[in-house]
């Protein structure tokens, strides 16, 4: 409900229940004065029932949108409904309960009023009242009787002296004779004003004719009041002496009736008529009263139940909009609230539970927060565990493993990521590996000295699986928090390598000069023997020395040639780095082996426009010779043997220059695994017969020129050299130099920054 | 034209002459028990003749030249057990409530217009109601007999002045 549609709920709640107060009031004041109540109520009960008829429409209409709400299940409307329910019984309850005991009031003390005894107290009254009155007229008209015979006896003419007597004998108001036709012929009296008294009345002369003598009441009247009653009686007056002519004489005689008696039965019959009116409208008053009364509990349950509505309305509302508010809180909508604008509890409540949505809100964005930081800090060193070429495992606190990076996939060649949750034993070919570290972890917990870091090193021969080489791990172990344990590992078997190359260096460079001091003169020795010895001998002994002499001087040239290389190997010179042209360098080598090209058994496969290297020409020369030559050793054994040398350039992405690769590749038997890992070290060879120095002095050479050097047999994975099953079989040699001479741009660049500086 | 309940018009003349328009008329009908009851009670009857002459007009409403109302008062005075009727400022008794009700029963020569009032060539005609008149009774009795049928005495006629 809008707050526009509320107000004119309130306001049209306000002007109909102020509008049926004002009428209810008019109502029961005209009720207390009894003319203006009796003018007015018509139309005022049905004003009142209009307004009557207005409540109930509203009321339906409200109860009808409340229904439809309820049915509808629009959120909020069942405590509407509740709180609607208790106002309206609060209201209606007590309404009905005045209206109940007021009905039975009212009727009650309606009845009261028709007392049987006053009715027939008034009914009495009346007829003491006309008694009595019928009493004087009847008397008067005996007297009257009784004046006119006497009257008549006395025959005389009457005087008016007579007459006067008469009157005040019968303590009359005034006396007269009266003729036949009523005509006034003698009167006396106390008459005020007129001489002569009214006529009487036609009916009266007329009874009197009839039975001599009558008499009635007059002038008692509601008009009239009691000051003009009077009773009037006329009798014949006998007839004996017809002194006064043929006509009849009639004595009328007026007597005033007391007035305290005429007014006291005037007041009687007020009183009774009055009664008996009230009495007839008996139905009608209750009638009345009951209706003013229904009227009023109508207007008055009405009201209440509108004004049930509106404030059930009214208080409803903060709840709601907090009902509301809580459950779009419980959804996850922390949107600001609105606040229920009242200065009461409830207002504090809605404002309260706003300013807690609020930090609600606050506390979620911080969290969220956090938490994205957290992930973000996760993420990274999830990076940097994924690219760390250590193996790094961790173990939980039952040994099982927790987790593993892909550098201890790639040294160990296991799947070790798949063995998550279990122990490092349950790992094929790493039985022994695990016994050791887990006898390590226990060895340095149980010996462990106060303040010594809980971590340890050590180096570790390992070999997975049968097939496969050696690997020398550097494994370093520490212990965590809760009990688990972190173990990383690098693969230093290239270390160790290149550390006995160097140890075998050093081993040659001293045999070489040791031995080949001796040698020189040891041939020298051995050709005087032959020269001097020669001559003197004779057959046999002679060809024995001769043939001695020549083992010995082939010997020691064989020996030399071998100290020689290792020489080389040892004390190569320093490389004369000159810019040169690879390719021209190839063709140089392959001249040598004008043969074996010619056989088909070696090709050439040069890129043109190589672009020039930096390097020593006679070393590099040697390289080649020594890997073309170590190639076609590899074939030699094949029909279909073949050896291919290729020269290429490898580019980045962007197309800039990244390297100068010569190739030389054989589909020979290819490297054996062990080999393989150690191709470089000296005394490491393949063939039945060389010193093993071949690779060692590419590798040397190719160090010294910054150039990177691989072996690798073809078709087989890089990753761990695994030979696949029925690929191309052969090796290759590749050598990668990233080191070229200075063009013009990059000398020009170079002299710019020169005369910068200066 | 007439409508009717519980009175008949024995009688209803309206001549025109020389002394203007004069209604006569006489009117039947007989007071109910209820009716009665209330009388004897005390209640006051009011008795109402009401007659308007109009013209009938074609091209508008019809014109209204003169109305007359004529009003008796009947009660019944317990203590003298006499029957009164009061109409203007006139007062009249009666023993019976016969003779009461014959004497506002008869009405003749009622002069409800004045001669020149009426033209000769109009089309005129008179409306005229006679009933007894609830709406004077004391309020609560009105509410107590609303609507009853013994209490609805009125009769209504139209007709045209020749």
């Amino acid at each position: 409900m809008t707050k526009a549609s509320r107000w004119g709920w309130v306001v049209a709640l306000v002007a109909l229940t102020g509008a049926a107060l004002v009428l209810f009031f008019l109502l029961s004041n005209a009720t207390g004065n009894r003319a203006s109540y009796e003018a007015h109520y018509v139309w005022l009960f049905w004003v009142n029932v209009v307004v009557a008829l207005l409540l109930v429409l509203v009321i339906l209409v409200a109860v009808v949108r409340l229904q439809l709400r309820v049915r509808g299940g629009k959120f909020g409307s069942r405590l509407l409904l509740r709180l609607v329910g208790v106002f309206a019984f609060v209201g209606v309850v007590p309404g009905v309960l005045i209206y109940t005991v007021s009905y039975q009031f009212v009727s009650r003390s309606i009845e009261s009023w028709f007392d049987v005894k006053v009715e027939g107290a008034l009914d009495a009254g009346l007829n003491l009242g006309r008694d009595t009155i019928d009493v004087q007229v009847r008397e008067l008209g005996a007297k009257t009787l009784l004046a006119a015979e006497r009257m008549g006896e006395a025959g005389a003419q009457t005087q008016p002296l007579v007459l006067e007597r008469l009157r005040e004998q019968l303590s009359a108001r005034d006396i007269a004779i009266v003729g036949a036709g009523g005509q006034i012929l003698l009167a006396a009296g106390s008459s005020s004003g007129s001489l002569t008294p009214d006529r009487p009345a036609p009916n009266l002369l007329r009874q009197a004719r009839d039975s001599r003598v009558a008499s009635q009441l007059e002038g008692l009247d509601d008009e009239g009041g009691a000051s003009l009653a009077r009773v009037r009686a006329l009798a014949l007056i006998p007839n004996s002496n017809f002194t006064l002519g043929e006509q009849d004489h009639f004595l009328l005689v007026t007597q005033m009736l007391p007035p305290s008696l005429a007014a006291n039965a005037l007041a009687v019959q007020a009183a009774y008529r009055e009664y008996q009116q009230r009495a007839l409208a008996r139905e009608g008053l209750r009638r009345m009263y009951i209706g003013t009364l229904t009227l009023s509990l109508i207007l008055a349950v009405f009201g209440a139940l509108l004004l049930a509505v509106g404030l059930g309305n009214q208080l409803a509302q903060p709840l709601l909009m907090l009902a509301e508010g809580v459950r779009q809180v419980a959804q996850g909508d922390l949107t600001p609230k609105p606040v229920f604008a009242s200065r009461d509890e409830l207002g504090g409540l809605t404002r309260s539970f706003a300013d807690m949505t609020e930090q609600l809100s606050d506390a979620r964005a911080l969290v969220q927060r956090s938490v994205a930081q957290l992930e973000g800090a996760r993420a990274n060193l999830q990076t940097i565990l994924d690219n760390l070429s250590a193996g790094v495992i961790v173990f939980d606190r039952h040994s099982g493993i927790d987790t593993v990076n892909p550098g201890a996939t790639r040294i160990l060649r296991l799947p070790l990521s798949a063995y998550r949750g279990r122990r490092l034993d349950e790992v094929p070919g790493l039985q022994e590996f695990a016994r050791a570290m887990t006898a390590r972890f226990e060895s340095q917990a149980s010996s462990r000295e106060p303040g010594e870091r809980d971590q340890w090193q050590d180096a570790f021969e390992l070999q997975t699986a049968p097939e496969r080489e050696k690997l020398t791990l550097l494994v370093r172990g520490a212990a965590m928090p809760q009990g688990a344990r972190l173990l990383v590992f690098d693969d230093i078997t290239e270390v160790v390598s290149a550390q006995r190359s160097a140890a075998w260096s050093e081993v040659a460079r001293r045999l070489a000069h040791e031995i080949k001091n001796p040698l020189t003169p040891i041939q020298l020795s051995a050709e005087r023997i032959a020269q001097r010895l020669a001559p003197k001998l004779e057959g046999e002994d002679r060809a024995m020395l001769q043939r001695s002499v020549d083992t010995i001087v082939n010997q020691v040239d064989a020996m030399k040639q071998l100290v020689n290389e290792f020489r080389d190997y040892a004390r190569l010179p320093a490389a004369q780095l000159m810019p040169l042209d690879l390719n021209a360098l190839v063709g140089e080598v392959l001249a040598l082996y004008a043969g074996a090209q010619e056989s088909g058994h070696l090709r050439a496969e040069c890129e043109p426009a190589l672009p020039p290297i930096v390097g020593d020409a006679t070393q590099l020369r040697q390289v080649i010779h020594n890997l073309v030559q170590n190639a076609l050793d590899a074939v030699s054994e094949q029909v279909d043997g073949q050896v291919r040398v290729r020269t290429e350039t490898a580019r980045s992405d962007r197309g800039e220059l990244r390297a100068v690769r010569l190739l030389v590749i054989d589909n020979g038997p290819g490297f054996s695994d062990r080999v393989l890992k150690r191709a470089f070290e000296p005394y490491v060879t393949s063939k039945a017969k060389g010193t093993g120095l071949g690779l060692a002095v590419v590798k040397k050479i190719a160090d010294e020129h910054g150039a990177r050097v691989r072996i690798a047999n073809l078709g087989t994975d890089d990753a761990d050299g695994l030979r696949s099953a029925g690929a191309t079989r052969g090796a290759q040699v590749s050598l990668s130099f990233s080191n070229f001479p200075l063009t013009e741009r990059h000398v020009a660049l170079a002299a710019a920054a020169a005369v910068r500086v200066h | 034209m007439a409508r009717a309940q519980g009175v008949e018009l024995a009688t209803f003349d309206v001549v025109r002459n020389e002394e203007g328009v004069l209604l006569s008329f006489s009117a039947n009908f007989e007071l109910s028990r209820g009716v009665e009851d209330a009388l004897i009670r005390g209640v006051p009857l009011y008795f109402e003749a009401e007659v308007s002459l109009l013209q009938s007009r074609w091209y508008w409403r019809d014109r209204r030249i003169a109305h007359a109302t004529r009003s008796w008062r009947l009660t019944y005075q317990p203590l003298t057990r006499m029957y009164r009727i009061g109409t203007g400022g006139l007062y009249q008794n009666f023993d019976t409530l016969a003779e009461a009700l014959d004497s506002l029963r008869r009405n003749s020569r009622w002069k409800i217009a004045e001669p020149g009032q009426v033209e000769d060539d109009g089309r005129y005609y008179v409306e005229f109601s006679f009933h007894l008149d609830t709406t004077l009774l004391p309020r609560p009795m009105q509410i107590g007999i609303g609507g009853e049928a013994a209490w609805s005495l009125s009769v209504q006629r139209t007709q045209r002045l020749n």
